[in-house]
């Protein structure tokens, strides 16, 4: 059950882009600030938008 | 062990046969779930072990490219179920929900039994093949492996396929909402709200409260619920419902606006909240979806078989072969699902064998959600599944002419029994809406509501079913529409984020082109989704088929003849469906069915302005349809010369393949 929760809870922060925001944070040592996130989130919005939806 | 694999087939091969012999008596839907359950487990357990074991030689020991090339941004590696999820989601779109309902026109067997075996031996193996091609090529995508596989025509044409199947695939959802929101208040307003609602949650997200998704979308999805019942009030209000109640027309030119504004507005602001909220309401939905058929498993009102599979349906026009492998692609085997499998997937596995559960499990999980919309659709009752179905043009422009038309099939059904049911779950009107969405919106309604435990609650479940469904579609628009931008920008050469100039030109030419075709499809007499869907689903197969030649030359030159029926059984089936449907679309002489036939026989009739646009219309999904086949026959000549040199020894058989690394993560 607690490893099922870590998985649920894994699937949650990668749709929410928490595991690459921490990815970010770590590579650029750098800690959790609202121009950190617009940074982080500005280019990641820009690389998913280039990406095909599935139809 | 040995034992209980028998046992499964045992019971998927008895679960196969019950719904195969039953005639005339109604079949519970639990049969087809365990005839799936089962053979999705054998497929798994047995074809996918082989092709890991023996096709692909997927070796742990191997460092991925999410392991060698690592940045902490696109390549790193992550735990195998949550790129299950990150590739569940990505792959999972409107089709799969969209395509058998439609196809049910044939009766359930068919639908099931493609969706059954195609994502065993077809779809599946397409999505594990490119994804492991792509992971031994440091992630590289579709198009740049055709160019470094078959060489660069078959690179170019793979890219003008993908960009024109964008068009059309943007037309016919974006028709699909057209038809389930045109004189519907209720809906109308809840998909209405949901834009200040997505401009409040990137607000949110950028200013107020940086970073925190989940709780963000929690909001969203808070505030959408209560724009459903918002929905009601307004629909049962005598001076808001006017304000929300629009034509076909006005609907699609809003959505065109839409479109344009979703390509130009920064992403932060609409595009990205959506596509959280849609995200979840979309796995949610889904979720519920599957738990509701396994609780109430309804009874399967529609036949096995329908008198249609004679090519004579009133949903689209032609025969159970090819149209019905058309139809269902999502659910079945989909090429759109190769660009994902060579997208960010390759580039988050942590080891080789994480491929066999991803690429080949997820489209398993897909394939399932399809057989769900085919039940939901099928518990319909066949005369209420026909009558939203079918278009006026076909069955007649008033509700007792529908009615006598589709009774006369052998569906019963009256006008007072559809106003009953429209009035039931709060619309005006049920006849008409083509499109597959209102059917499929009915059928989970029913389920839903047998769950909730109070039929009362039918409207709400039915306008939620909307909604998710409208939701999913946008998402789908909008990004559609931007991924179209950036590569008509890629393709002219135009600056991708300097020239305001260059953006605006080709966001606009990106939504007249899928506009143009989403008009055509709502002037349309016989209702557009006939001749929309049928050249969405060539255009799709045909990508697949893209995908499959690259796979073949893959599999060539690693081995040779020996592991060739692999992507070659799957591939000779979709050749066989697409080029036929495409002959038939654009040369048979039958007009409901041919475009140039249709063509002819407008020209025949009295002339209006409004049939020279019709005319013109069909000649040019003529040419459209012309256009895939040529492309995807240059990109089939090319390989068979690249695979017959390569067999032959008359050409270098050169992996492309990345060194051997050891894997530090073993």
């Amino acid at each position: 059950m607690k490893r099922f929760l870590e998985i649920l809870r894994g699937i949650i922060d990668e749709l929410t882009d928490q595991r690459a925001y921490k990815c970010h944070l770590q590579a650029h040592g750098a800690t959790h600030s609202a121009e950190e996130w617009r940074k982080f989130s500005d280019k990641l919005y820009q690389a998913k938008s280039t990406r095909a939806r599935c139809c | 062990m040995r034992v209980l694999w028998v046992l499964i087939a045992i019971a998927a091969a008895f679960a196969m046969a019950t719904i195969a012999q039953s005639r005339g008596e109604p079949v519970n839907s639990m049969w087809l779930v365990v005839a799936a359950v089962c053979t999705y487990l054998i497929g798994y357990r047995f074809y996918s072990a082989f092709l890991a074991a023996r096709v692909m030689a997927l070796n742990d020991q191997r460092a991925t490219p999410a392991e060698r090339l690592r940045d902490g941004h696109d390549y790193e590696p992550t735990n195998k179920w949550i790129v299950f999820g990150h590739h569940f989601a990505a792959i999972a779109g409107p089709g799969p929900l969209v395509g058998p309902t439609l196809a049910a026109q044939f009766g359930y067997l068919p639908g099931a039994l493609w969706i059954i075996v195609g994502a065993v031996l077809a779809g599946a193996v397409q999505d594990f093949v490119v994804l492991f091609c792509s992971l031994r090529r440091d992630g590289k995508s579709l198009g740049q492996m055709a160019r470094e596989e078959i060489g660069k025509t078959g690179g170019f044409a793979a890219l003008i396929t993908v960009l024109l199947i964008m068009v059309i695939l943007l037309a016919v959802v974006a028709l699909v909402i057209v038809n389930a929101l045109k004189s519907s208040p209720w809906g109308t307003f809840t998909i209405v709200a949901t834009m200040p609602i997505a401009l409040f949650m990137g607000v949110y997200l950028r200013y107020w409260r940086p970073g925190k998704v989940l709780e963000c979308s929690i909001v969203g999805f808070v505030l959408i619920m209560a724009s459903i019942f918002g929905g009601q009030a307004v629909s049962e209000s005598a001076s808001w419902a006017p304000w929300f109640t629009f034509s076909a027309i006005a609907i699609a030119t809003g959505l065109v606006i839409y479109g344009f504004m979703a390509s130009a507005l920064p992403v932060w602001l609409l595009l990205a909240p959506r596509g959280y909220l849609s995200t979840f309401v979309k796995l949610g939905v889904v979720l519920l979806l599957g738990l509701g058929v396994l609780t109430v498993h309804p009874t399967l009102q529609l036949p096995p078989l329908t008198r249609f599979i004679d090519g004579t349906g009133p949903i689209f026009a032609g025969k159970i072969f090819p149209f019905c492998f058309i139809t269902i692609a999502c659910g079945a085997i989909s090429g759109f699902h190769a660009l994902i499998s060579s997208g960010t997937t390759p580039k988050m596995l942590a080891k080789e064998t994480n491929a066999r559960a991803v690429g080949y499990g997820s489209m398993l999980l897909e394939s399932f959600v399809a057989l769900m919309a085919l039940i939901a659709a099928a518990s319909l009752q066949p005369g209420i599944f026909f009558a939203v179905n079918s278009p006026a043009g076909i069955v007649g422009s008033t509700p007792d002419a529908a009615s006598a038309m589709i009774t006369s099939w052998g569906f019963p059904v009256t006008a007072i029994d559809m106003q009953q049911l429209a009035t039931e779950v709060g619309e005006k009107t049920l006849f008409y809406r083509t499109g597959g969405a209102p059917s499929l919106a009915l059928g989970m309604a029913h389920i839903f509501s047998f769950v909730g435990g109070s039929r009362g609650l039918i409207a709400f479940w039915y306008h939620f079913a909307i909604m998710f469904e409208v939701l999913f579609i946008l998402t789908v628009l909008d990004a559609g529409t931007r991924v179209g931008r950036f590569m008509l920008q890629d393709m002219i050469g135009s600056e991708r984020t300097n020239s305001t100039a260059g953006m605006l030109l080709t966001s606009g030419l990106v939504v007249a082109a899928w506009g143009y075709f989403l008009f055509q499809g709502v002037r349309d007499p016989l209702g557009g989704i006939n001749s929309l869907w049928p050249l969405f689903g060539i255009a799709n197969q045909l990508l697949a088929t893209i995908a499959l030649c690259v796979a073949t030359t893959i599999l060539i030159k690693m081995h040779g003849a020996k592991y060739l029926w692999v992507t070659m059984l799957p591939l000779s089936w979709l050749v066989i469906i697409t080029f036929t449907a495409g002959y038939q679309k654009i040369f048979s002489p039958l007009p409901d069915l041919g475009f140039l036939a249709q063509a002819d026989k407008l020209a025949q009739g009295p002339q209006t302005s409004a049939t020279a646009t019709l005319i013109f219309n069909a000649r040019l999904d003529a040419a459209v349809c012309g256009l895939f086949v040529i492309l995807v026959t240059v990109i089939l000549i090319d390989s068979i010369r690249v695979w017959a040199g390569i067999l032959s020894g008359a050409r270098e058989s050169r992996s492309t393949e990345t060194p051997f690394i050891q894997s530090e993560l073993a």
